[in-house]
């Protein structure tokens, strides 16, 4: 099966005034499976945006194959079956949602009845229904994201490409937009997306990439990383040595030691060990690990 | 290709300059121009109607000169600073497209303006007794046909350098091709025979706009309309010389990035 | 109407007349006022003290260039270049005396070539069949009473626009008749009441009773009444020689050849001498003042 989104050695670089030039992206491979949620990261200047932008069309790449479903990426028919929501956008000030929707849709080569049913839906899905004769000028940033998520859902996209996809959101429309990307999955979409908050990523992705000055860090699929995020603790009394099992080990002087295990059988191993040895168990604790400390880690060790 | 692409984008230019009342302004204009007109005639009708139908050509001509070049030129540097263009360029179109469909709105935009100081300046010549002659159409036909390469132009222009030098750039050339070529004209005879291929080429490149102003004949006596020839010949130029544009301009914005 | 339309409409009918320039001519001096001693600079403090001012002075030029347009049709000439002149080529001035001559392009110097001098090619006959200025088929001289109306017009827009006044009565004059010499009259009254230093119009006026209309009570020079006005044109000139405009230099030169005519007929050779002197030291090249200091001498002698 041709994969969503196929990147090989993909290189992007802006040339500025004066000979000077801006490697915003070199030798970065990766794809995507069609039906995946795979969150794309890094810190601010990885190359998210530019790889995007280059899947788009948007800047030329200087190096590499990208290709969309198997067309190559950048053209109207790879670009057919996308549906893009920039970073920031602002959507004509002087004309309504409807209108908005209705030049893109027709653009999109939808027209009539069909057209007009799919923009009342789809406004009446992202919450602005209400507004929908309301000249874009008069809303506010969270209602114009709205309309930014309606104009990359028109004509039912295979794909969807969303660059900081709940910028301006609220919680609640944070919350709404989860759980329609979710029934778009659901429905066979393919999303990938760039993304500071974390725990959008958590919550959405199958799969995520990782990103740093403009190559590829970490490639990982979160039921994977969660797991081995993932913490066990184990607090006892007793005269059990368990270190050679525990990722590390505490004892205070009160005799209570505290010690943490990479998985579930370490942990359960280190329970037996305790109660052979007459020790009393005081407190079991498995916790997800934070997304946010690997982020950090993953990133100062690539630096 | 598909016409709705065109007209989408079109109707998008037009309806943003109708609601941001950009054609407002050219309608008060034209109501400036009726006042105006009535208090002409304080000073006595009989030989003023040579002036008055001068005056209209002239706001005619540098009214809706002005209002498409400021449309033009602002057009493409807009999308990106609004970054308006993004969703734009997202779509299963070509960016060739996407500036036609834009010129396509801007040309729209200056034939309304156009239309409705015309519709205001003849209400005012009405005044004056002025005859309907069928010169005047072929006038309002010949000024259509120079915005559509004036917008072209600013267009193109705005593709390379930054709106104010371009829109600057275009007013040079619109206003002043006339006084470029009467130039060339006079300096040509008198120019070394090795510099004389150089005025040609200056010639066939610049944009001949007074070309479709064929006001100095709807304000004189007895000028008549010109041949079909002269109204095919301008209709070619017009095609010839915005296409032309119009590429160069893809030319560079064609793969730039955004 | 009620109060508050009333307090909107005033303010707009005091803006509306404001802009318009509507009697700003008579609030003028009245803010800054002109003072008679230097009526030679009443334009620098008058009109183009504002930008109003600057403004009416643009569109009355605007309009007297205009008005030399219409008279021609619409055909636009141009002077000869050097180049021209050294070819040997030659343009007329004045065609009203060979009607023929009216409609050859070959002697009319115009500001477009005929085909045969166009290097432009269909450019060129484009040109020449889109624009009635380069076309000769049309070139007529039109009845200069047509333009009488603009005349009007820039005076009143700029009544310190003394050729506008000057140009305007001799249109008026034109005719050859009655009513219009007396309108001329009037005309020329109208323009010193507003410019009384003007050098232009005192000397237009001067001409005026200068030239015999035969038939007429102005059938004969009336020196008694035009010597007051070119001796006041005299006086203002010399007295602010390096002052003076281009254009009223011009004036103040026909001012001495006027006088000396003035003077020579009303046999007055010591006056005519003293005053064709003190021309001849402002304009040494001016051949006919040098010729009139010959005729005063010469008529001093026989007496």
């Amino acid at each position: 099966m041709q994969p969503a989104i196929s990147v090989n050695n993909l290189g992007v670089t802006y040339r500025a005034k004066k000979g000077e030039s801006l490697n915003a992206v070199r030798g970065l491979s990766f794809s995507v499976a069609p039906g995946e949620i795979v969150g794309f990261l890094g810190p601010n200047g990885a190359g998210k945006s530019s790889t995007l932008k280059a899947l788009m069309g948007f800047v030329e790449p200087d190096a590499g194959e990208l290709q969309i479903f198997g067309d190559q990426a950048g053209t109207p028919e790879s670009r057919m079956q996308i549906g893009y929501l920039p970073e920031v956008a602002m959507y004509y000030p002087f004309l309504t949602p409807v209108e908005t929707l209705t030049m893109y849709g027709e653009l999109q080569g939808l027209f009539g009845k069909t057209l007009r049913k799919e923009i009342d839906d789809l406004l009446d899905l992202v919450g602005i229904g209400h507004a929908k004769n309301k000249l874009n000028r008069s809303m506010s940033k969270g209602m114009l994201q709205r309309v930014g998520i309606a104009q990359s859902l028109l004509g039912n996209p295979r794909l969807l490409i969303l660059d900081e996809v709940t910028s301006g959101l609220d919680p609640v429309g944070r919350k709404e937009l989860r759980t329609l990307l979710k029934a778009k999955r659901d429905e066979g979409a393919t999303l990938f997306f760039s993304s500071h908050e974390l725990a959008e990523v958590d919550m959405l992705c199958d799969r995520l990439i990782l990103i740093h000055k403009g190559q590829l860090i970490e490639e990982r699929t979160m039921s994977t990383l969660k797991d081995e995020l993932r913490e066990y603790r184990l607090t006892y009394r007793g005269s059990a040595n368990v270190s050679d099992i525990a990722r590390d080990m505490n004892t205070g002087a009160d005799g209570i030691t505290i010690a943490s295990f990479a998985n579930a059988e370490s942990m359960l191993g280190a329970t037996e060990r305790i109660r052979t040895k007459g020790g009393t168990i005081l407190d079991i604790v498995s916790q997800e690990g934070s997304l946010e400390e690997y982020f950090v880690h993953t990133i100062q060790e690539a630096a | 290709m598909n016409p709705r692409i065109y007209t989408a984008l079109a109707r998008t230019v037009v309806l943003e300059s109708l609601r941001r009342k950009d054609l407002w302004v050219v309608a008060i204009l034209g109501f400036i121009i009726i006042l105006t007109a009535g208090t002409l005639g304080f000073f006595g009708f009989d030989g003023l109607e040579i002036f008055a139908k001068d005056l209209a050509v002239t706001v005619l001509g540098l009214f809706s000169t002005i209002l498409a070049i400021l449309t033009s030129s602002r057009l493409l540097p807009d999308e990106i600073k609004n970054r308006t263009l993004y969703p734009l360029l997202a779509r299963p179109i070509t960016r060739g497209q996407l500036l036609a469909g834009k010129l396509l709105g801007a040309v729209l935009v200056s034939w309304i303006a156009f239309l409705i100081l015309a519709v205001l300046t003849a209400a005012a010549l009405l005044v004056f007794k002025v005859k309907f002659e069928p010169i005047m159409l072929q006038y309002l036909f010949g000024k259509m046909m120079g915005l559509v390469v004036i917008c072209a132009l600013s267009m193109t222009l705005s593709a390379y350098m930054t709106p104010s030098a371009g829109a600057t750039m275009s007013f040079v050339f619109a206003f002043g091709s006339s006084m470029i070529s009467r130039a060339l004209v006079m300096g040509y005879d008198s120019a070394p025979e090795a510099i004389r291929p150089v005025f040609q080429l200056i010639s066939v490149l610049l944009p001949q706009v007074s070309l479709f102003d064929m006001g100095g004949r709807v304000v004189n006596i007895n000028w008549g309309p010109v041949q079909a020839w002269v109204m095919w010949s301008l209709f070619g130029y017009m095609l010839l010389y915005s296409s032309a544009t119009i590429a160069l301009g893809w030319v560079k914005f064609r793969k730039q990035a955004v | 109407m009620s109060e508050q339309k009333k307090s909107v409409m005033v303010p707009f009918t005091v803006a509306a007349a404001a802009c318009s320039g509507w009697l700003v001519s008579d609030l003028g001096p009245m803010v800054n006022p002109v003072k008679p001693a230097v009526g030679l600079e009443a334009h620098d403090s008058h009109a183009a003290a504002s930008l109003l001012g600057q403004f009416r002075t643009g569109i009355s030029s605007w309009m007297f260039l205009r008005a030399d347009l219409y008279l021609h049709n619409g055909v636009e000439m141009r002077l000869l270049t050097q180049d021209e002149v050294k070819a040997g080529r030659k343009g007329v001035g004045n065609s009203e005396a060979d009607k023929a001559q009216l409609h050859d392009d070959s002697l009319i110097v115009t500001v477009v070539p005929p085909a045969s001098r166009d290097f432009r090619g269909w450019i060129g006959d484009l040109e020449r069949a889109t624009s009635s200025y380069k076309d000769m088929t049309n070139h007529s001289h039109n009845n200069p009473r047509t333009t009488l109306p603009l005349f009007r017009l820039m005076t009143w827009l700029d009544p310190q626009f003394a050729p506008g006044w000057t140009t305007g009565a001799t249109i008026l004059r034109w005719e050859n008749t009655m009513p219009g010499v007396r309108a001329a009259h009037e005309f020329l009254a109208q323009g010193l009441e507003k410019n009384p230093n003007s050098i232009a119009i005192l000397t237009q006026i001067g001409f005026l009773y200068m030239r015999p209309l035969p038939g007429h009570p102005y059938s004969d020079r009336d020196i008694k009444h035009a010597l007051p006005y070119l001796e006041k044109a005299r006086s203002v000139g010399v007295g602010n020689f390096d002052k003076l405009t281009d254009e009223e230099k011009e004036a103040l030169m026909e001012t001495y050849r006027w006088l000396g005519l003035c003077y020579r007929d009303s046999g007055k050779p010591h006056e005519m001498l003293a005053a064709m002197t003190e021309g001849s030291k402002l304009y040494p090249e001016d051949p006919i003042i040098a010729r009139f200091i010959e005729t005063a001498k010469d008529l001093i002698s026989k007496l």
